[in-house]
């Protein structure tokens, strides 16, 4: 059996749980605890770990979620979860220019060193307020082949279209067989 | 639909640079305390910029002393007699009330300041509507004005590591120029101090380098290429980490076509 992992990363309550949520074939194993930090006044439970879902690819293939902490502290986790992966998600909180400089600093984290295929998905665009795609590229200097894409992270077909993004960003990196 | 935040959050530097790159139409709208700004926008440039509700109005050009009260006068019954669409600053402007030279100093001069001054604000509201515009009668500048030197100039008021750290996190970084730096930057005014690092830009240095060799210190250099990347004129990037054999680090083992391919299919069926 092979497995192949991705990771979804963000800010804190960026929407990384219910991403992965909305398109595991299994329960997500989120190890959730009562937020002792500031992330408190955020949301009353936060990430403090990490999340795990699985799509079963074939019989043979198996595709791992992971999503990483948000806050700071857990920026360790990162370079571990980080090591193999096949891709990553970057999850922006499309309502909150708060999070913006904090979304930087991860892309920045992630993207650096490695030549990590990823795309960044701008969520929550259901709620109004919302920074589009366009402004978020802008307010998060992103050159124009980096894709952002619009997402609602509880909408499965949202993150189906993320995932999917990402593999075609996979794709073009990759070799033939 | 509006963007809102805070300036604390999202600096005014970073605002004038997204409205400049993404072409904005629209009103931004700043309150601190009990201040209050206004900035009206046009493809990006800069219409007019007020510190008081009041400054909206065409009496600002008798404050200026740029028109007398008659001949403000004269400008609105012009105004009034227009047809739709035409505004106050291009009726001055037609009937020769003031020289248009005279009407762009002026305006821009005072537009200027109102901004200048609110890179103190340590933080502040803004909404941004998108597409609002000013009254027919609000005086605005007859040639909008580029936000490239209110970026470069708001930068040199910054005192403070923070919003400087957001984009530089570290001095140990190196500064490239952009292949195809924006046309009107040759508009961006410098300093004999800007220049001077501006001309030590080698692809090579790290600013703590650059620190040393031009006596100044890590945050003046941290603080003068911020100015310089918000005015998209550098980008700045990690030095790449020295491997044990000294060359770049090794790329990761490339992903078969035919395994991405695989769950593609399978992602599009689920």
């Amino acid at each position: 059996m092979q497995t192949v992992k991705m990771v979804v990363t963000g800010a804190v309550n960026a929407g990384k749980t219910e991403f992965i949520r909305s398109i595991s074939d299994i329960e997500v194993v989120s190890t959730e605890r009562r937020a002792t930090d500031d992330t408190r006044m955020i949301k009353h439970e936060t990430t403090v770990a990490m999340d795990f879902g699985r799509i079963a690819i074939a019989d043979d293939l198996v595709l791992h979620l992971f999503g990483t902490p948000g806050q700071k502290r857990f920026d360790f986790m990162w370079e571990i979860l980080s090591e193999g992966m096949l891709g990553l998600v970057i999850l922006v909180d499309s309502t909150r220019p708060e999070t913006f400089r904090e979304t930087n600093r991860i892309i920045d984290f992630f993207v650096s060193f490695r030549e990590t295929p990823f795309v960044i998905a701008a969520n929550k665009q259901d709620r109004p307020n919302a920074w589009a795609p366009d402004e978020l590229r802008l307010a998060l200097r992103q050159p124009a082949h980096v894709k952002i894409l619009p997402c609602v992270a509880s909408d499965r077909a949202s993150v189906k279209n993320i995932l999917l993004e990402l593999l075609y960003v996979i794709q073009e990196n990759s070799e033939e067989a | 639909m509006a963007l809102v935040g805070n300036l604390r959050d999202f600096g005014l530097s970073d605002f004038l640079y997204l409205v400049d790159r993404g072409y904005k139409t629209g009103g931004l709208h700043l309150a601190y305390q009990h201040e209050m700004a206004l900035l009206f926008f046009e493809q990006g440039k800069l219409l007019l910029a007020v510190r008081r509700p009041e400054d909206v109005q065409a009496a600002l050009l008798v404050r200026l002393g740029v028109l007398t009260a008659e001949e403000l006068n004269r400008a609105r019954s012009g105004l009034a007699m227009s047809a739709d669409g035409t505004t106050l600053t291009q009726v001055i402007v037609e009937e020769q009330l003031v020289p248009r030279e005279r009407l762009q100093r002026a305006l821009q001069a005072f537009t200027e300041e109102a901004v200048y001054g609110l890179f103190a604000w340590p933080e502040g509201e803004f909404r941004f509507e998108q597409n609002q515009r000013p009254a027919h009668d609000t005086p605005v500048i007859p040639m909008p004005i580029s936000v490239d030197h209110l970026i470069m100039e708001g930068v040199r008021r910054i005192d403070e590591w923070g919003r400087i750290k957001d984009r530089i996190p570290s001095t140990d970084m190196v500064a490239h120029f952009l292949e195809q730096p924006r046309e009107h930057l040759k508009g961006v005014k410098l300093s004999t101090t800007e220049w001077r690092l501006l001309a030590r830009i080698n692809d090579r240095d790290t600013l703590a380098e650059l620190a040393q060799k031009t006596g100044m210190s890590d945050f003046e250099v941290c603080r003068i290429v911020y100015g310089f990347l918000t005015t998209g004129l550098v980008e700045v990037q990690r030095k790449p980490r020295p491997t044990s054999r000294g060359s770049q680090p090794a790329e990761p083992p490339k992903v078969k076509k035919s395994l991405v391919n695989r769950i593609i299919h399978r992602i599009k069926d689920m």
